[in-house]
């Protein structure tokens, strides 16, 4: 009998042991995340932006992309309009994090594009961080995020497929692609005297097969780091 | 006898009211887009706004000029019932139209001749819109890409593709003023005194354009036979893709419109018994 329970007692204290490693590990891979991500203070890219909602026919956007630490971004088109969604929706990997001190858990593994990921889940501790909860896919090879869904209090559900390719070292992707739920867009027809004539059921179609889905994909030509942006390029966004 | 008409038209005080209430109604929306333009653009796009950071010079000539355009093509044909109204029942109240029925012309030929003319004058009006509207929005705003809000899409147009749209927006609002003068034509021919002729084409364009915008099940049987309806398919080139055979069928309805108000005008003229 004593036998019996020095082995369940073992048992116990190596899977409570087993679990604080587990632990440690999702939280070391994810300090290693952040950290990696941490180095990237400020950079500008030459981008090609498509967006794919349902509502928006915007043809692709070329123009510079500059972002500064920890949250400035803003989209840059010589004289012509930049649309980005809102900050909540940011498409830097660092503010997809809530701030301050987190809880990471460990959410086992899944496969992306042939590739065995590590899941962890970011929750914040504190209750009133806008962001409630980040699920990161993690490349644990490479410390790479390749995918991220990040839940806010307002702004909905926010998935994020990153690809990486020259820039892998710096966790600055090549490719983003951001899905996000959106909101119906209607405006009374006598106000914006639509003209449809011969159109409507070609429209109500269109409408139909659509899903109230938005999809956003950002292609970063090249990059420039770490170079010093000043403030006042981001006066207008604030 | 083209060049005659067109002195008549030209040289009448009325004809020149046109175009300045055109250029005091430009005015005042730019100077009002000038000094408030911001907070306009801030509520016309803030159901997009909610979701996306719009960045960058949204209030630039384009946009004011596409939002004149939209007030304005409403009131042109009101301005173009003023002069091409007259054309025919003017003459008939001022005891001319005998006379000039003296001349070796056809009465088919007189009709068409004061269609013509009242073109003239619409189109005339469409380049000073054109030129006040777009050229003065353009220098005072500045170009950039566009924005077109319809009741559900929100479309953008780069700066580059912009201004052809213009162009062809205006070709056609030229084809919708064509229409409204033949109608002004025709309500001419039915009249003796200039009034009832001006006041009968903008009844008529009033109410059929508050059938158009009147989203009922009722008008909606009756909307693609009204002129007004296609008559803002001008609008249809600042969309994506544009929809050239809705446009296309929109200016075949128009075309006929025009060629019904004519011809009965020039049947009715030349049945009428012409006694002032």
């Amino acid at each position: 009998m004593r036998f019996v329970w020095s082995v369940i007692c073992l048992l116990l204290l190596s899977s409570t042991e087993l679990f604080a490693i587990k632990a440690d590990t999702t939280a070391s891979v994810f300090e290693q995340l952040k950290s990696k991500l941490e180095r990237i203070e400020d950079y500008t890219a030459d981008v090609k932006v498509n967006i794919d909602v349902s509502f928006m026919k915007v043809p692709p956007l070329t123009g510079k992309l500059y972002y500064k630490a920890p949250d400035k971004m803003k989209l840059e088109r010589k004289g012509g309009i930049s649309i980005l969604p809102k900050k909540n929706m940011s498409f830097t990997l660092n503010t997809v994090f809530p701030e301050g001190g987190v809880t990471v858990i460990d959410a086992g593994e899944d496969m992306i594009g042939g590739k065995q990921l590590k899941v962890i889940k970011v929750i914040p501790d504190d209750d009133k961080s806008d962001i409630i909860l980040t699920k990161v896919w993690i490349d644990e090879q490479r410390i790479l995020a390749l995918r991220t869904e990040t839940t806010t209090r307002d702004g909905g559900t926010v998935k994020m497929n990153l690809e990486f390719g020259k820039y892998a070292d710096l966790a600055l992707p090549d490719k983003i692609t951001v899905f996000l739920d959106v909101k119906e867009f209607k405006i009374p027809k006598g106000v914006t005297m639509d003209y449809d004539a011969g159109q409507t059921v070609s429209t109500k179609k269109e409408k139909d097969a659509k899903p109230k889905k938005g999809e956003i994909t950002i292609n970063y030509l090249n990059y420039e780091i770490n170079k010093g942006i000043s403030d006042d390029i981001f006066a207008e966004n604030e | 006898m083209l060049r005659l008409e067109l002195k008549k038209i030209f040289s009448r005080p009325r004809t020149y009211i046109s175009f300045g209430i055109i250029t005091a109604i430009i005015f005042i929306i730019q100077l009002a887009m000038y000094a408030d333009g911001s907070s306009f653009v801030g509520f016309a796009l803030q159901g997009v706004g909610e979701q996306f950071d719009i960045q960058g010079n949204v209030m630039n000539g384009y946009l004011v000029t596409y939002l004149i355009l939209q007030s304005l093509l409403v009131q042109v044909p009101l301005l173009i019932a003023l002069v091409a109204g007259d054309v025919v029942a003017g003459e008939a109240n001022m005891g001319t139209l005998r006379l000039l029925l003296t001349k070796p012309v056809s009465r088919v030929h007189v009709i068409w001749v004061k269609y013509v003319s009242s073109l003239v004058y619409a189109f005339t009006l469409l380049l000073w819109l054109a030129i006040v509207g777009l050229g003065a929005s353009v220098l005072i705003f500045g170009t950039g890409d566009m924005i077109n809000l319809k009741s559900d899409a929100f479309i953008m147009l780069l700066e580059d593709d912009i201004l052809w749209r213009y162009v062809a927006a205006f070709c056609f609002a030229a084809l919708a003023m064509a229409t409204v003068a033949a109608l002004a034509v025709f309500m001419s021919v039915l009249a003796d005194n200039s009034v009832g002729p001006i006041i009968g084409t903008m009844g008529v364009i009033v109410v059929l354009t508050i059938f158009t915008n009147l989203e009922l099940p009722l008008f909606n049987l009756v909307k693609p036979y009204l002129f007004t309806t296609h008559m803002i398919a001008w609008k249809g080139f600042f969309d994506v893709p544009v929809p050239y055979d809705a446009i296309g069928y929109s200016a075949i309805v128009l075309v006929a419109y025009i060629i019904l108000f004519i011809v009965s005008s020039m049947v009715i003229f030349n049945k009428k018994d012409i006694l002032s």
